[in-house]
């Protein structure tokens, strides 16, 4: 009986010491829920975005964030929205995070958007391309860090409209993506230029392996010049494609990210020269001090150098670092207040703001074409031209109307 | 936009030879799978996984090897990689199931097909992979006026070749005549004393070969990544079934008609040219609801 009586005495000790811990801890790490695909081919970017926000937070919580460090959960979407939205709201749900990050699929992107909206949580996207995330579905929950179909759109038909071509023919992937830059270069291109005339299309299913077929019949059209809608496995096959048809030296071809390293660097030699492309940045291009650093700091810490995502993950997790810092508290509403229009340094060089109106990173887009050079064994982005985020996006009039507001 | 672009002569003769050529390499895989599925009665749904791992092997061995001689090793062994992939599945677990129905069998070649596609990953990782075919096959040459590719040229020629050596094989050896009467009546070919089950496992290993030998082929021309498999297995049955179950020239009839279909359908009508040739696949079926040549099934 007295053994009974000591034990109890002793649960009850170690429960209220338990408890007594609890509220003493009140300097809480800040806590980021990241949902991206870290399975199948887009893990390469997923992976990419991560590595870039880990290599940022190895420098943020050396000094630290109001007192404490900023802590990361990882979850795999596995490029499905369903399953992305229920890896969120459990982030939300049981990891209590402050903050959601991610993710490559737009789908999933938009879905989760909805979800950030309902719970207030801020969630910060940062690879997913559609302009929908903070065009018409945009509202205060949902930033993004990445470039979108508007801007690429946008970049490319102000490329286009210089060139004289008028009759395009529009070939690319049947989904959301292909659709969207098609629709937005398209749209930007006949305003800049009345004349243009959209002479056919062509639209294969996401992941058809032989594109000759389509880009021999493109040819047999004879337009002045294509515009490729392709993304992920289905720009490399596209690549494929127009080297081997020859088409890049028959005809000029603009293609969003085709100038991407982690497109043309599998591809090695047999990628097409003349392919013009934009992107929104390269480890080889802005050519500055900090930029070097940004990859040679990347390069040592994985091995290879930082792609796109790597750069929209580092810079995510700057502005967060530095919301928070400005919100002066763990609070939802006070880091949305403090994260827009916030300027961080950008690791390309300069600075870099989160536009107030759309919560857009405004991002400049790098106009360029394929070309082989002597310093890599794969082709790289030559004859750059830089556009400013002013003059690819939208503004906010615009963004305004699309929102209905 | 209106139905019909304008187009040439010319552009429909390419238009037709660029189709035959994408063709062959349906042949290649779906001749295989017809094999298996007319000696074994097995819907192999691995076989697009078989296919992915000819791909990455390919991928591997021309990498290792490098340059031109890099790449016709990897025609030549890729399909023996996946010849031995196959070959274990067989004896460890095929060989315990061809009793089984259909059903079971379906099921289960799936999943061997879930987890080849994982062993992929764990073996080449999740990007993309990419080899070049030889210096003298890349770029490409006018024909009726416009570009088509030398690739797709040597295509043309192996597809022939292939069809020429199976036919060789199932007419001509002692090997494929046994397999051909193991695909009529299995129980009589046991009855005369054949190790039936050892006629199995080549049957089975052959077919796995050459949808190796189409990964291996395909393997220059596209990206090789994780998924591929998927694509080119729907496919395959569509062609198989249309063109008559486990006949192997069905598999040709078949492939050629897709194919073709495909590429003038992308020239006639381009928005949509992914229908047509699933258009032509139910019109067959409803015409001939047993394909185009004689099932064994």
């Amino acid at each position: 009986m007295k053994k009974t009586f000591v034990f109890t005495i002793l649960i009850l000790a170690v429960l209220v010491s338990l408890v007594a811990c609890g509220p003493k801890k009140a300097e809480r790490p800040i806590k980021v829920g990241i949902v991206d695909t870290y399975s199948g081919p887009p893990a390469v970017y997923g992976n990419d975005a991560l590595n870039g926000f880990k290599l940022a937070l190895e420098e943020i919580n050396k000094e630290g964030v109001l007192g404490t460090t900023i802590e990361f959960t990882t979850r795999d979407e596995q490029f499905k929205p369903d399953v992305g939205l229920s890896m969120a709201k459990e982030l939300v749900l049981n990891e209590q995070v402050d903050v959601l990050a991610g993710t490559i699929n737009s789908a999933t992107a938009l879905a989760i958007s909805e979800y950030a909206k309902e719970e207030k949580v801020p969630f910060i996207v940062w690879i997913s391309k559609s302009e929908k995330i903070t065009g018409e579905q945009g509202h205060r929950y949902v930033f993004s860090t990445g470039e979108n179909t508007y801007m690429a759109g946008k970049a490319g038909a102000s490329a286009l409209a210089q060139q004289p071509y008028t009759k395009y023919w529009i070939a690319g992937d049947d989904y959301e993506y292909g659709h969207a830059i098609g629709d937005s270069v398209q749209r930007n291109l006949k305003a800049l230029k009345p004349e243009v005339e959209i002479i056919g299309e062509s639209w294969w299913k996401v992941g058809e392996p032989d594109l000759v077929p389509y880009l021999t019949a493109i040819m047999a059209a004879k337009p002045d010049a294509v515009i490729f809608c392709t993304g992920g496995a289905s720009m490399t096959n596209a690549l494929k494609a127009i080297k081997a048809t020859g088409m890049s030296e028959q005809v000029p071809i603009w293609i969003h990210t085709a100038t991407d390293h982690a497109v043309l660097k599998p591809l090695g030699a047999e990628a097409p020269e003349g392919v013009m492309g934009t992107m929104d940045y390269h480890f080889y291009y802005p050519d500055t001090a900090e930029n070097k650093a940004f990859v040679e700091a990347f390069e040592k810490a994985y091995g290879s150098p930082p792609g796109f995502p790597a750069f929209h993950g580092y810079v995510t997790a700057h502005l967060i670092a530095e919301a928070f810092k400005k919100a002066g508290a763990l609070d939802r509403e006070k880091f949305i207040d403090a994260l827009e229009g916030l300027k961080v340094k950008s690791p390309a060089g300069g600075e870099i703001e989160m536009r107030a109106c759309d919560h857009q990173l405004v991002l400049p887009m790098y106009l360029g074409v394929t070309k082989k050079v002597p310093e890599y064994d794969f082709l790289i982005s030559s004859d750059i031209v830089t556009l400013t985020g002013d003059e690819v996006m939208p503004t906010c009039d615009e963004i305004k109307a699309a929102r209905g507001e | 936009m209106e139905f019909g672009q304008s187009f040439s002569f010319a552009a429909l003769g390419s238009q037709f030879l660029v189709g035959l050529s994408r063709a062959m390499i349906l042949f290649v895989v779906c001749a295989g799978l017809s094999f298996v599925l007319g000696v074994l009665r097995v819907p192999n749904v691995a076989h697009g996984a078989l296919y992915m791992i000819g791909a990455f092997s390919a991928y591997s061995i021309s990498t290792q090897i490098g340059g031109n001689a890099g790449f016709w090793l990897a025609l030549i062994l890729a399909p023996l990689v996946v010849a031995l992939v196959s070959l274990i599945a067989e004896r460890v677990l095929f060989c315990h199931l061809y009793q089984r129905e259909h059903l079971m069998l379906l099921l289960f070649t799936f999943a061997l097909s879930l987890i080849l596609g994982d062993l992929v990953k764990l073996v080449w990782g999740a990007t993309y992979r990419s080899i070049m075919a030889p210096a003298f096959l890349r770029g490409s040459f006018p024909i009726f006026g416009s570009a088509f590719p030398r690739y797709n040229l040597f295509l043309l020629f192996i597809g022939p070749l292939v069809a020429v050596g199976l036919w060789f094989f199932v007419n001509k050896t002692k090997m494929g005549k046994i397999s051909r009467a193991a695909a009529v009546d299995r129980e009589m070919v046991g009855a005369l004393g054949i190790n039936v089950s050892w006629v199995f496992a080549a049957a089975f290993v052959i077919g796995c070969c050459l949808a190796g030998l189409g990964g291996a082929l395909v393997a220059p021309t596209i990206s090789i990544t994780l998924g591929m498999d998927h694509n080119i297995i729907i496919e395959a049955f569509l062609i198989v079934t249309i063109g008559g179950l486990g006949n192997i020239w069905g598999a040709l009839v078949g492939s050629l008609l897709f194919g073709v279909t495909q590429s003038l359908g992308v020239l006639f009508w381009p928005q949509f040219a992914i229908v047509f040739p699933y258009a032509t696949v139910v019109i067959v079926l409803l015409l001939r609801p047993r394909g185009l040549l004689k099932s064994v099934w």
